[in-house]
C-alpha cells in the first residue's frame, strides 16, 4: 500500500486542550480566571489571570484622609476584614506615633481572631465543596454565623466591619457580648472535632488531597507564599510569633506546621487545609486568654482627632491575616492624606505559585489546589 | 401485562365499548407504558422534593417550605413548570440533531428497565425470564445519551464530563453485573420474580442475610456500583459541579435539561428497586407471610434515603480513583463473592 | 506496611470513615434547623446595627461635617441660614454609594445622624435608592437665593 514517493498526511493527532476556567466558574473562589492547558484530564499548565475585581483601592487611599480609608480595607480581604483594618491602623499608628490603649488592643485581637476563625471556617467549607462534599460547608457556616452575630453585636456590620479605627476601636463591648463569646469558646472545640471527623479524616477526602499540589518550602519562600500555605510546607513562620505586634507577646499559642504523620508529604493540599483546622484551635485558645486578660480602660487613644503624621515619614507594618502576611506601606508628606499606600496582599503571592504546583496534576486536583490556597480575589486585585 | 390483557375485555365490555380482539394486547401495552411513564415522572418529582428536603435537614436547613403548604410538597411541580417555561437554548456551534436527540436515550434507558421490576407478585409489567440481564443491558443505553450530550454540546466541559461518564460506565458495569451472579446462583434463575419468590419466609430468608454473607458483600458492591452508574455522589464526576460546572449537561436548559434530571432520579428508584428485589426480599415482609407492594416500596425508599444520605455526606472521588475502585477493589471482591457463593452452592 | 495490608486498610478506612461521617450527618438530620425564616420572620438587629440612617432634622445644624467625613461623598445637604434660624432643605443620602461605614455619624456635633436598624431599601430605579431625609419645604424666593447646597 505504502508506495515510495507518496507521503501520508496523518490527520489523527493529539493536541493540548486549552480550557478557560473562570471567571465564572463555581470553584475559582471569586472572579479568578485560570487558563488551563490539559492533556485529557492531566493538567499541563495553568496560568492564573487576575484583575477582574480591581477597584483601585490603593489610588483611592491617596485621595482620602487617613481615617476614611479604613472602610476600604474591609473590602480588600472581605472574608477577614478585621485583619485588614488592623494592619492598616497599625501602619498609620506607627508613622503617626499613636499608641492605642491596652483594652483597645485586646479588643482588636479578639475581633481579628474571631474573624480568623470565620475566615478559616469559610475556607474549610468551600474546600469541602471543591472536593464535592457540600454539607461541611453548611456546618461551617452555622458556626461562622455565631461569629458574625458576635461581630454584628460589637460593630453593627457582618462583613465590612471597619471596627478597628486609628488609635483604638469603634466601640466598647456591648452587654452580653463577653458571655456569648465565652459560650462560643466553650462549644467550638467540639465542633472542630466534628469537622475533622466529617471531612478532614474522611478517607476519600484524604485520598483526594494528600500528595497533590506539593509545595516545597524553597518554592514557597521563593514565591513569597505566607500564612497557612507556607506553614503547611513545614516552615514555622508566623508574624504573630516572629515579630509580635499588639498584645500577641502576652499570649500563648502554638504555630502549627505541616506534618507527615497522616500519610501525605509536607506541603500538599491536605496539609495546607489541615493547618487551618489546627489554627481554629489556636485562635480559640487566644480568644480564651484575651477574654481573661482584658483590662478595663479607654478604648480610644486620647487626642487622635485628625491624623496628621509628620512629613517624609513612611512605615511598613506587617500583620498576620487569615491568609498570610498582610503588609501596609504608608508614606506621609505631612498632610492629612497619605502620599502612597501600598498593600502587600498575601493572596497575591499565594496564587502566583499556582502554575508551579498544578503541573502534572489531574483536572479535579486543580480545583482542589486552588481551594487549598484559599485565595480571596478582592485582596489579590484590590 | 398479560393479566391486564386478560382483564381488559371485561372492563371494556362492561363500559359498552367494542374493541377488536387483536387490538387488546396493543391497548394493554399502551396502558402499561403510560402507567410506567406516569409513575416514573411522579416518582422523580417526589424524589426531587425528598432529596431537597432531606438535604436541607441534613444541613440544619429547612429545604423547600413555601410551595404547597408547610413542607413545600409542590416544589418539584413548580420546578417542573419553571423548566417547561424556560427557553430551550441550543448553542450556536452545537451539533443540532445530536443535541436534540441526546436526552431521549437517557430517559428511554431508565424507562425501559422499569418493565422488569417486580413491585409485587402481581404488580409488574412483565416477568422476563432474563429480567436481571435485561435491566443491566437496558441501563447501559443511558450512557449513549450522556456521551451524545457531551459531544454534541461542543463545550469542553461537557466533553470532559461525557468522557468521564464513559470511563465510569465501563468500569462499573462489570462489578454491577458480577454482583448479581451470587443471587442468580442462589435462586437458580434470572427472572426477578423467581428470585424474589426464592426469598420468602421472613427477613432471615432474604439473600442479604444468607450465610456465608457473600451476598451481603455483593449487595454492598451492587449498591456502590449502582451509585456509580447513576452518576450519584460520591461518583458524580460526569457532572461534578465544582470541577466541570455541570459536566455533560452544561449547555442544556429547559425541558431537555429536565430529562437528564428526571432520568437520574428515576434511575435512583430503579437501582434501589432492583437491589431490594435481588437482595432484600422484594415484596416479602420482615415476618414470614407478610407480602405487600408496600414492603417493596418501603425497602426501595430506604435505599433511596441511603443514596441521598451518602450524597450529602461524602466528598467526590477523582477519576483515577474511580477507576481504581471499580477495577481493583470492587471487581476482585465481587469475583471472590461469586466464586465463594458458587462453591458454597455446590458443596452444600 | 506491605502493599496487601495497605490495600485492605484502605478499603476498611474508606468504608469506616464514610460511616463516621454519615453518623454525623444523620444526627443533624434530626436536630433543629438553625436557619431563620427570613422574609416571614424579621431578624432582630442588634442596637449597634449599621443600617439605613436615622436623621433627626430638628437637631441638625447644617454644618456639613458628615458630608465631609463621608469617604464616598454620598451625602448632599441643603441649608437655608437666616441669622440663627436654620432650615434643612435637603438631606439626601445616595445608598448606591453608601457603604455603611458609620464615619458620618461619629463627627456630628449635634448627634443628629445615626445608623438605624433598617436594611431593606432595595429599589427598582436608581432614583429610588437616593433617600431624602429632610421634610419637604416650600421656600420663598429670598430663601432660595441664600440656600446653600453642599456636597462635600
Amino acid at each position: 500500500m505504502n508506495s515510495p514517493g507518496v507521503t501520508i498526511d496523518r490527520d489523527v493527532k493529539t493536541d493540548e486542550l486549552v480550557i478557560n476556567m473562570g471567571p465564572q466558574h463555581p470553584s475559582t473562589h471569586g472572579v479568578l480566571r485560570v487558563i488551563l492547558k490539559t492533556d485529557g484530564e492531566i493538567c499541563l499548565d495553568a496560568q492564573p489571570e487576575i484583575g477582574y475585581l480591581h477597584r483601585c483601592a490603593e489610588k483611592i487611599a491617596e485621595n482620602l484622609v487617613y481615617g476614611q480609608f479604613v472602610p476600604y480595607t474591609d473590602r480588600m480581604d472581605y472574608v477577614s476584614g478585621m485583619g485588614c483594618n488592623l494592619g492598616y491602623c497599625l501602619a498609620v499608628e506607627q508613622i503617626a506615633g499613636i499608641q492605642a490603649p491596652l483594652r483597645a488592643e485586646y479588643l482588636r485581637i479578639i475581633v481579628t481572631e474571631l474573624n480568623r476563625i470565620a475566615s478559616h471556617l469559610l475556607a474549610f467549607g468551600t474546600y469541602g465543596i471543591d472536593t464535592g462534599a457540600i454539607t461541611p460547608f453548611l456546618y461551617g457556616f452555622r458556626e461562622r454565623e455565631m461569629i458574625l452575630d458576635l461581630l454584628e453585636m460589637l460593630c453593627g456590620a457582618r462583613l465590612t466591619y471597619s471596627y478597628i479605627r486609628i488609635g483604638g476601636v469603634d466601640g466598647d463591648v456591648p452587654p452580653g457580648f463577653i458571655d456569648k463569646l465565652r459560650e462560643f469558646i466553650d462549644i467550638f472545640p467540639g465542633k472542630i472535632r466534628e469537622y475533622n471527623k466529617l471531612l478532614t479524616f474522611n478517607h476519600i477526602f484524604m485520598k483526594r488531597t494528600t500528595g497533590i499540589g506539593v509545595l516545597s518550602p524553597e518554592t514557597a519562600i521563593a514565591y513569597g507564599v505566607t500564612g497557612p500555605n507556607l506553614r503547611g510546607s513545614g516552615v514555622r513562620r508566623d508574624v504573630r510569633r516572629d515579630e509580635p505586634y499588639s498584645v500577641y507577646p502576652k499570649l500563648e499559642f502554638d504555630v502549627p506546621v505541616g506534618t507527615t504523620q497522616h500519610g501525605g508529604p509536607l506541603g500538599d493540599a491536605w496539609n495546607r487545609y489541615y493547618i487551618r483546622m489546627k489554627e481554629l484551635e489556636e485562635s480559640t485558645k487566644i480568644l480564651k486568654q484575651c477574654v481573661e486578660q482584658m483590662p478595663q480602660g479607654p478604648i480610644m487613644a486620647e487626642k487622635v482627632g485628625r491624623v496628621k503624621p509628620p512629613a517624609k515619614t513612611e512605615g511598613y507594618m506587617r500583620s498576620e491575616n487569615a491568609r498570610g502576611e498582610l503588609g501596609f506601606y504608608v508614606v506621609s508628606d505631612g498632610t492629612m492624606q497619605p502620599v502612597r499606600v501600598k498593600v502587600r496582599a498575601p493572596s497575591f503571592s499565594n496564587i502566583s505559585v499556582l502554575p508551579e504546583i498544578v503541573r502534572g496534576q489531574m483536572l479535579a486536583d486543580v480545583v482542589a489546589i486552588i481551594g487549598s490556597l484559599d485565595i480571596v480575589l478582592g485582596e489579590i486585585d484590590r | 401485562m398479560n393479566e391486564l390483557a386478560n382483564f381488559l375485555p371485561t372492563v371494556l365490555s362492561r363500559s359498552g365499548l367494542t374493541v377488536p380482539s387483536a387490538l387488546i394486547p396493543v391497548l394493554a401495552m399502551f396502558l402499561c407504558a403510560s402507567i410506567m411513564a406516569a409513575f416514573m415522572g411522579l416518582s422523580a418529582a417526589v424524589l426531587v422534593w425528598a432529596e431537597r428536603k432531606l438535604a436541607g435537614h441534613f444541613q440544619c436547613r429547612l429545604g423547600p417550605v413555601y410551595v404547597g403548604g408547610k413542607f413545600g410538597w409542590l416544589q418539584s411541580i413548580a420546578d417542573g413548570i419553571k423548566l417547561l417555561l424556560k427557553e430551550d437554548i441550543i448553542p450556536d456551534q452545537a451539533d443540532r440533531p445530536l443535541f436534540r436527540l441526546a436526552p431521549y436515550p437517557v430517559v428511554i434507558g431508565v424507562l425501559l428497565a422499569f418493565i422488569a421490576v417486580p413491585f409485587s407478585e402481581k404488580l409488574m409489567v412483565t416477568d422476563f425470564n432474563i429480567g436481571v440481564f435485561f435491566i443491566l443491558a437496558v441501563l447501559t443505553v443511558e450512557v449513549f445519551g450522556v456521551i451524545l450530550a457531551g459531544w454534541a454540546s461542543n463545550n469542553k466541559w461537557a466533553l470532559l464530563g461525557a468522557m468521564r461518564a464513559a470511563v465510569q460506565m465501563v468500569s462499573y458495569e462489570i462489578p454491577m453485573g458480577l454482583a448479581i451472579l451470587p443471587v442468580v446462583v442462589m435462586a437458580q434463575s434470572l427472572s426477578l420474580k423467581t428470585i424474589v419468590a426464592a426469598q420468602s419466609g421472613g427477613a432471615l430468608h432474604w439473600f442479604v442475610f444468607q450465610p456465608p454473607f457473600f451476598m451481603a458483600v455483593s449487595f454492598l458492591i451492587f449498591f456502590i456500583a449502582g451509585l456509580a452508574s447513576l452518576k450519584r455522589a460520591p461518583f458524580d464526576l460526569p457532572e461534578a459541579e465544582s470541577e466541570l460546572t455541570a459536566g455533560f449537561h452544561t449547555e442544556y436548559s429547559g425541558m431537555r435539561f429536565s430529562f437528564f434530571f428526571m432520568a437520574e432520579y428515576a434511575g435512583m428508584l430503579l437501582v434501589s428497586a432492583v437491589a431490594s428485589a435481588l437482595y432484600l426480599g422484594g415484596w416479602h415482609g420482615i415476618l414470614p407471610g407478610q407480602e405487600s407492594v408496600w414492603w417493596f416500596l418501603a425497602k426501595t425508599g430506604f435505599l433511596i434515603f441511603v443514596m441521598i444520605w451518602i450524597r450529602w455526606t461524602l466528598p467526590r472521588l477523582r477519576i483515577d480513583q474511580i477507576v481504581y475502585v471499580g477495577w481493583k477493589v470492587l471487581t476482585p471482591f465481587v469475583l471472590a463473592c461469586v466464586v465463594g457463593q458458587s462453591l458454597w452452592a455446590t458443596l452444600r | 506496611m506491605t502493599a496487601v495490608t495497605t490495600y485492605f486498610s484502605d478499603v476498611f478506612k474508606g468504608l469506616w470513615t464514610a460511616m463516621v461521617g454519615m453518623s454525623i450527618t444523620l444526627r443533624y438530620l434530626f436536630s433543629k434547623p438553625v436557619t431563620e425564616m427570613y422574609p416571614d420572620v424579621k431578624p432582630k438587629t442588634p442596637t449597634r446595627y449599621r443600617g439605613i440612617h436615622v436623621f433627626e432634622e430638628e437637631k441638625c445644624i447644617g454644618c456639613y461635617v458628615c458630608a465631609k467625613a463621608c469617604p464616598v461623598d454620598c451625602i448632599e445637604i441643603g441649608v437655608v441660614r437666616k441669622g440663627k434660624e436654620i432650615k434643612i432643605t435637603k438631606f439626601d443620602i445616595d445608598y448606591q454609594k453608601c457603604m455603611f461605614c458609620d464615619l458620618c455619624c461619629e463627627p456630628c456635633p449635634a448627634h443628629c445622624i445615626h445608623m438605624g436598624p433598617e436594611f431593606e431599601k432595595a429599589s427598582f430605579t436608581r432614583r429610588g435608592t437616593i433617600l431624602q431625609f429632610a421634610t419637604p419645604k416650600t421656600l420663598t424666593e429670598e430663601e432660595k437665593k441664600i440656600e446653600k447646597i453642599a456636597k462635600k
